[in-house]
């Protein structure tokens, strides 16, 4: 039975990295390759020696396959390309292709520079990986080799982020990494057609969550913007220059028009070049509105947000202000924390995911005391806020795209199976689909059926429609033809028509059989004796007693003759053809029995 | 092309309409959590833990029962620390063929009751939270001649698990111990009048609303003895009526708090069950005709705020009320608050816009309620008081 075989890499249940091996018709592929975040240590790596242990990775592996961005989907290629070794292809799409570096490089610096970390790879090594990527485009259809094709599909959640269809012949699995179904201010909702895959993989952390819808979510970030605005106070809000800063922005500056605010926003420099330019080369990627916008006017030029100055820092009275990096870990957004941090009346939104290591880490961990260069330490006193933003599908929303794909089975990654037994019945019983659940470096196997295409001639079509009663849709029709396998196509045919295209002369096969009889009686009489047996006992068939003295079954013939050497022996000769093979061994034992002692 | 145009400005509408909302919401709220169901609920039922439990009461089967871990905002904490999550996250469900109408944990047991048409029995399922996640039938409780008779309306309470009283009807009131499913009380009625709630008011007093609008007591020491009635209330015939009955701190005797009593016609009233004769005090609310009939009318006693109550299922708002300075005028009166959230929300299965199914207010939080409404969406909300009123 053909088999896909599923293996997430990585220890125990942790949710933290993405890293699925796949096998599919004989290809091997791995899907995303994160670094898990709470580790410092080699466990924050997928385990790659599970892969192949005395093979090269290159040779086992025909491509590797990176989602999106975030650093739980990409952070361990460079270690996984240059430091374990990897020579093959890497695929991603263009933004992911432009913006992975960029955090690769962000992050390799805190852990090397700040932390001090030398088993960890260089700047070099993400260089020499990124000329290992091809880029590819939506719903482009990409051929690995000749065999193994690959496309991508809009996913949503951020800038570049992708699903992606793995196909070998007619079997096929969808990755979905992160996905959103519900759109929001600057990115569309995932999409795929109904590709009907032999296995859809997802994660399942999603689907037993009912989240709070965005609106809410914003509704809190302005609201506690607003608060620590009018009591005077300032609030620092660290960002990623590609991440939800835009749409941070956006909303701000809707909600300062409506409410005629007049404290400043400010947007540090550089965040609005690099922004632009992303957004500026990818902006296919983004949603309507954003695109509406785009052509009215340039994304960035806000009429409440400006530009900042470092001297502003030290402004009196309150102030909302967008800096990078986002983790606090040095630069502008550091310095602006170190001047506020004292004042209570001040607060830090932290917009994402900080890794260990950055003050962002520290302060989130509840840590107020913070040791800084030179044995200095700072009191943070003011507010500290953490903001989820990101847009990930929950447990409708995985019903949605299981239903637009319509998978033949799904598998769901990072759960616990025993807690998970309630989404599997509903997935089973709602989609008639079977769910597997593997643990973290626990291999499923599913077994899929691919359907071969014939084309099935039209005469040998007619000729078996024409045989006996009509087709019963509930019973498989078992028919009989010439399989023709030329140039990639599978044709049905009637032998006759086979022979022919082939240019074949048909031959019959025919058997003959002796079975011996005791009876001293004349020949005729011999005869007479087996039609009557015969026809007593195949009541169903036709059995005829022709003049020149031989029996027919249907199409089989018997005759019968003295034997040469003795009187008192008969010969009966039964022939058939190939075609008749069942019937004539079934005459051959009956009348190896022997015929009944009282007939006529 | 110009039907495309029409609903992306149709759309773009309702968005603007919706961002208003928004931003007034940032002045009327605390707090604010709007939640979309697959399917929705007509019930929030609160379990250990501030955990909240919802079903489907779709007629076509399918519908899950679901039993919901509450974000880290709806729980109790003295110092409110980092809440980045937002978020509900299932615990555990089961599915059911019958559409759900009612639900009822039964204290002490890690079991739970659920009734829905087409008749007034009760199904039993096991929640195993920590075992598995599934939500597991484990039998049923039948009721004599129950086929075609109305839903059952349940009611449980702490002091006398594991029973369960249920009834359609005022001659079909009983009692069942849940777990050896004997009946231990059946109320000596002949009167076959239509519940619409019943309530324990202590472990011995039952109270029992009819959707006419009749209170009646019953001693379940003394089950040959007739309901007591209670005074009729004055209002239109042809209307429907439910009720609230107020909680007590836990365990306590809830007979002190007066009952209140809301019809299809928006009159409210409240009864002191010890002095029967007159209404305490009764108002109009201001609230339109509920359109689909009085299925969802909902009517409930803030458990932390002193005199306050909400009512909804007329259409997609629910009212808030200070009665401490209502008399029994029957005047109409000014709730204190309107959430209006669910009309924003899509449109129900039928096409019409939203109408709230249920509401329930945070056992502790004096100012957080839970509503759900017919288009799936589950909002919890905790709304500003403003100065001069009531708490």
């Amino acid at each position: 039975m053909p088999e896909i075989k599923v293996t997430p890499l990585g220890a125990g249940q942790d949710v933290g990295r993405s890293c699925i091996l796949v096998s599919i018709a004989g290809k091997n592929v791995m899907l995303d390759c994160g670094m898990h975040m709470g580790y410092n240590d080699d466990r924050r790596f997928p385990d790659f020696s599970y892969i192949t242990q005395n093979g090269r990775l290159t040779d086992f592996l025909d491509c590797v396959i990176i989602s999106h961005f975030h650093l739980d989907h990409c952070g361990a290629l460079p270690y996984f390309s240059e430091m374990v070794g990897y020579d093959g292809p890497i695929y991603m799409t263009h933004p992911t292709k432009a913006i992975c570096p960029i955090l690769l490089e962000d992050y390799r610096k805190i852990t090397v520079d700040k932390k001090g970390e030398t088993n960890f790879f260089t700047s070099q090594m993400i260089k020499d990986c990124m000329k290992k990527v091809v880029a590819v485009h939506l719903h482009q259809t990409v051929q690995v080799d000749e065999e193994l094709e690959i496309k991508a599909y809009y996913a949503g959640h951020v800038l570049g982020a992708a699903m992606f269809q793995i196909k070998v012949g007619c079997e096929s699995v969808v990755y979905t990494g992160d996905y959103n179904m519900t759109p929001d201010r600057h990115l569309g909702a995932a999409w795929i057609d109904k590709c009907r895959p032999d296995l859809l993989i997802s994660e399942s952390t999603y689907a037993t969550t009912i989240r709070d819808s965005k609106r809410c979510r914003e509704r809190d970030f302005l609201k506690k913007v607003h608060e620590t605005v009018e009591r005077g106070g300032k609030v620092l809000i660290p960002v990623f220059a590609l991440g939800r800063a835009q749409e941070l922005c956006i909303l701000l500056e809707t909600f300062w028009e409506r409410m005629n605010l007049k404290a400043p926003i400010y947007f540090s420099t550089g965040l609005t070049e690099k922004a632009n330019h992303y957004y500026k080369l990818f902006i296919t990627w983004t949603n309507q509105k954003i695109r509406k916008t785009f052509v009215q006017r340039n994304m960035f030029e806000f009429k409440h947000i400006k530009a900042f100055d470092r001297a502003f820092a030290d402004n009196p009275g309150p102030m909302v202000v967008f800096a990078t990096p986002g983790m606090l870990h040095a630069g502008q957004s550091l310095q602006i924390f170190r001047k506020w941090a004292g004042n209570e009346k001040n607060m830090v939104i932290m917009p994402g995911y900080c890794v260990q290591g950055t003050v962002g880490h520290k302060i989130l961990s509840g840590q107020r005391k913070l040791e800084m260069e030179g044995r200095q330490i700072l009191e943070v006193k003011m507010q500290v806020e953490y903001m989820s933003f990101s847009a990930h599908a929950d447990a409708k929303g995985i019903m949605q795209l299981i239903r637009q794909a319509e998978p033949r089975n799904v598998l769901l990654v990072h759960g616990e199976a025993k807690k998970m037994e309630f989404l599997k019945q509903k997935i089973e019983q709602e989609f008639h689909v079977s769910c597997y659940m593997p643990a973290n470096g626990e291999t499923t196997t599913i077994f899929t059926n691919p359907s071969i295409p014939v084309d099935i001639s039209l005469g040998l079509l007619k000729r078996e429609t024409a045989i006996g009663l009509l087709p019963d849709v509930k019973k498989p029709k078992l028919m009989h033809g010439t399989l023709i396998m030329k140039d990639n196509s599978f044709r049905l045919v009637s032998p006759e028509q086979a022979l022919k295209e082939l240019g074949l002369a048909e031959h019959q096969l025919r058997f003959t059989c002796r079975v011996h009889i005791q009876d001293p009686r004349k020949e005729h009489e011999t005869v007479l004796r087996v039609y009557n047996h015969l026809k007593g006992i195949l009541k169903d068939y036709s059995v005829q007693h022709l003049p020149d003295g031989s029996i027919t079954v249907e199409s089989i013939l018997i005759q019968a003759t003295a034997h040469s050497e003795d009187q008192g022996t008969k010969v009966l000769l039964v022939s058939w053809t190939y075609q008749d093979e069942e019937l004539g061994s079934y005459l051959t034992s009956l009348l190896k029995k022997g015929l009944p002692q009282s007939t006529s | 092309m110009e039907a495309v145009g029409a609903r992306e400005e149709e759309k773009e509408e309702e968005e603007e309409e919706e961002e208003e909302w928004l931003l007034q919401s940032l002045r009327l709220y605390e707090d604010l959590h709007a939640f979309e169901l697959q399917a929705p609920t007509r019930l929030i039922e609160w379990a250990r833990g501030n955990r909240v439990c919802v079903a489907g009461y779709g007629q076509s089967g399918g519908n899950e029962i679901l039993q919901l871990l509450p974000p880290p905002t709806l729980q109790v904490k003295e110092t409110q620390g980092l809440c980045p999550e937002r978020d509900f996250k299932v615990e555990c469900g089961g599915f059911s063929n019958r559409p759900v109408y009612s639900l009822k944990y039964v204290p002490d047991t890690s079991l739970l009751v659920t009734s829905g048409p087409p008749d007034s029995s009760l199904q039993v399922w096991q929640v195993s939270a920590e075992d598995s996640d599934v939500i597991k039938p484990v039998g049923a409780i039948p009721t004599v001649n129950g086929t075609g008779q109305p839903w059952a309306k349940i009611a449980t309470v702490s002091a006398r698990a594991p029973w369960v009283l249920h009834g359609s009807r005022l001659n079909s009131v009983q009692i069942t111990e849940v777990e050896s499913r004997k009946n231990v009380y059946m109320a000596a009625s002949s009167n076959s009048e239509e519940l619409s709630g019943l309530a324990f008011l202590d472990g011995n007093t039952l109270l029992l609303c009819c959707a006419k609008g009749q209170l009646c007591l019953a001693d379940v020491r003394q089950p040959q003895s007739p309901l007591e009635a209670v005074s009729v209330p004055s209002a239109p015939c042809g209307e429907r009526w439910c009720m609230g009955v107020g909680r007590g701190p836990q365990g306590s005797d809830s007979s002190s708090q007066p009952v209140a009593c809301l019809s299809s016609g928006g009159y409210l009233t409240l009864t002191d069950l010890r002095k029967t004769s007159e209404s305490l005090a009764s108002a109009k609310c201001r609230v339109p005709s509920p359109s689909s009939g009085a299925e969802f009318l909902c009517v409930s006693w803030a458990p932390a705020l002193e005199g306050c109550l909400a009512i909804s299922g007329f259409d997609g708002t629910v009212h808030v009320y200070d009665m401490q300075s209502w008399d029994s005028s029957g005047r109409e009166a000014e709730p204190i608050f309107v959430h209006r959230g669910h009309a924003f929300g899509g449109s129900d299965s039928s096409g019409g816009p939203p109408l709230v199914t249920v509401h329930t207010w945070h056992p502790q939080k004096p100012r957080t309620l839970l509503s759900a409404a017919s288009d799936g969406s589950l909002h919890v909300w905790d709304w500003v008081q403003s100065c001069g009123k009531c708490g």
